[in-house]
């Protein structure tokens, strides 16, 4: 594991309208690694993770202070193109949402916006590594001209994830990504997700703490828009340091 | 537990296990009171209960591991409710090893001869008994009630059980040495002696787990190293 920090929050606050969401919160996350936030629903932990590529910025009553340094650059510095940012930290959601366009089409899509290749063939490359990548070619390398939408739940959720890492981001978030899933999908994603972190700095919300326990490095604990503990997954699983953390892990609190 | 589950079938499924291995506690404690006084008294009926006993022990050993098993399985233990389980398990076993050795000392009961040794020793080692069984309670006490400083203090109590067998050691060699018709007795009186520091050793273990589930620590390793036997093994001169 490499301990290199590719994400670094200073004070990060936001606020909805009046009401506070993130409190102040201080983060280091490391490069190729899996990092997992979890805590209660309404505890701000997706709302942190939409600040790392400032989908945040497409909710008008939604303020972001403080600062988060990708690479040592401060991502809301308004020189800083979101789109660009989006191409370099990519997305995957809780509901598979393939465009309405062919498998072919759907893990095309970024790197054709960000004019990301030279020739067709060089597409063609990017969009069969992509879903190489995605553990998901060997099962549509025939038929990349049919609709991203008629696959699977799990085929579609790994469709997106292709298309999110064909624009070749480093950093990939992911909110929720196997919630509409069946435990076969779960465990693709999840033995996906191992994969990826050889490449990719990846940070995932997710509200089943097993899954935390089995894909993440390292473990982050939200409650009420702290940042309660942060640390190795193992430890936080065997022996928390924060009696909050040992009463969610344990489900004493909701 | 003073946080409760909100899945309540969680609290219900560890508290079964506790009460069990309470209930095995007990009766753990009661065949080593009674292989004790079946030693004290030539008691043979007392003896043979001592090993019927047992087998219910080993029954609730058993049970113990598959009701943790099922825990593990169905509830996915996390922090303390995951060290809870894992030391189900160890003291499950540890409770059944002393249990074993409570039914050995019913065993050496029977075949041993009435003498003076004999029966100088036998009150000898029922008043070691008697302590290891006192700190056995302290031990599980600390354990449920997640009492580290109690716990601590067991640990520590296994000194005086192990001064205890080395002085019992020596004793016991000397007889042998007075008198070769002495060494069958004394062979007796010592693997039983031996058992009873082996029982405080399991009794330490049952009290390190208590430190482990409430902290998430094991405690330090630092106690004094008290059996000088090995020193006069061989050397009747050391002995003397």
């Amino acid at each position: 594991m490499e301990d290199e920090v590719k994400i670094s929050a200073r004070g990060v606050r936001v606020y909805y309208e009046d009401k506070q969401a993130i409190k102040n919160v201080d983060v280091k996350i490391q490069d190729k690694t899996v990092t997992a936030f979890i805590g209660p629903s309404g505890c701000g932990k997706s709302t942190f993770l939409r600040c790392l590529n400032r989908m945040n910025d497409t909710i008008s009553i939604c303020r972001v202070e403080g600062e988060i340094l990708i690479d040592g650059q401060n991502i809301y510095h308004p020189d800083v193109d979101p789109v660009q940012l989006r191409a370099k930290v990519g997305m995957v959601f809780q509901k598979p949402n393939p465009f309405p366009k062919s498998i072919y089409d759907n893990v095309a899509y970024g790197p054709r916006i960000h004019g990301l290749f030279e020739s067709k063939s060089d597409l063609d490359e990017i969009v069969k590594m992509a879903l190489l990548r995605a553990a998901l070619w060997e099962e549509v390398k025939d038929r990349l001209s049919e609709p991203g939408t008629g696959l699977s739940g799990g085929q579609q959720q790994r469709l997106c994830i292709a298309r999110a890492i064909a624009t070749r981001p480093e950093v990939l978030l992911m909110d929720e990504p196997c919630s509409a899933l069946d435990p076969i999908a779960t465990a693709q994603i999840e033995e996906l997700i191992a994969d990826l972190k050889e490449n990719f700095c990846v940070v995932i919300v997710t509200h089943s703490m097993q899954q935390a326990a089995r894909v993440s490095d390292k473990t982050a604990f939200f409650h009420l828009g702290d940042l309660v503990e942060y640390g190795d997954t193992e430890d936080l699983f065997v022996k928390p340091a924060d009696p909050r953390t040992e009463s969610y892990i344990s489900g004493k609190i909701g | 537990m003073v946080e409760k589950h909100i899945l309540s079938a969680f609290d219900e499924d560890i508290e079964n296990i506790q009460s069990t291995l309470m209930k095995m506690g007990g009766l753990v404690e009661k065949s080593l009171f009674d292989a004790a006084e079946a030693l004290v008294n030539s008691d043979v009926d007392l003896a043979k209960l001592v090993r019927e006993n047992d087998q219910i022990i080993d029954d609730l050993e058993e049970e113990i591991n598959s009701q943790t098993a099922r825990l593990i399985a169905l509830r996915s233990p996390t922090a303390t409710d995951l060290r809870d389980a894992l030391s189900f398990i160890k003291i499950a076993s540890n409770l059944e090893r002393i249990g074993d050795y409570g039914k050995n000392m019913a065993k050496r009961s029977l075949v041993m001869k009435p003498s003076s040794i004999n029966e100088q020793g036998c009150r000898s080692l029922k008043r070691m008994t008697k302590e290891v069984i006192s700190m056995m309670n302290n031990g599980l006490d600390a354990y449920i009630r997640k009492d580290v400083d109690l716990a601590e203090s067991v640990i520590l109590q296994d000194q005086d059980i192990d001064q205890h067998y080395n002085a019992l050691f020596r004793e016991f060699l000397t007889f042998m040495m007075e008198n070769p018709k002495n060494i069958t007795t004394c062979m007796h009186l010592h693997f039983i002696a031996k058992n009873i520091e082996r029982i405080g050793d399991h009794v330490t273990s049952i009290a390190e787990q208590a430190v482990y589930v409430a902290t998430g620590e094991y405690p330090l390793d630092d106690r004094p190293k008290i059996d000088t036997t090995g020193n006069t093994g061989g050397d009747t001169k050391g002995s003397s």
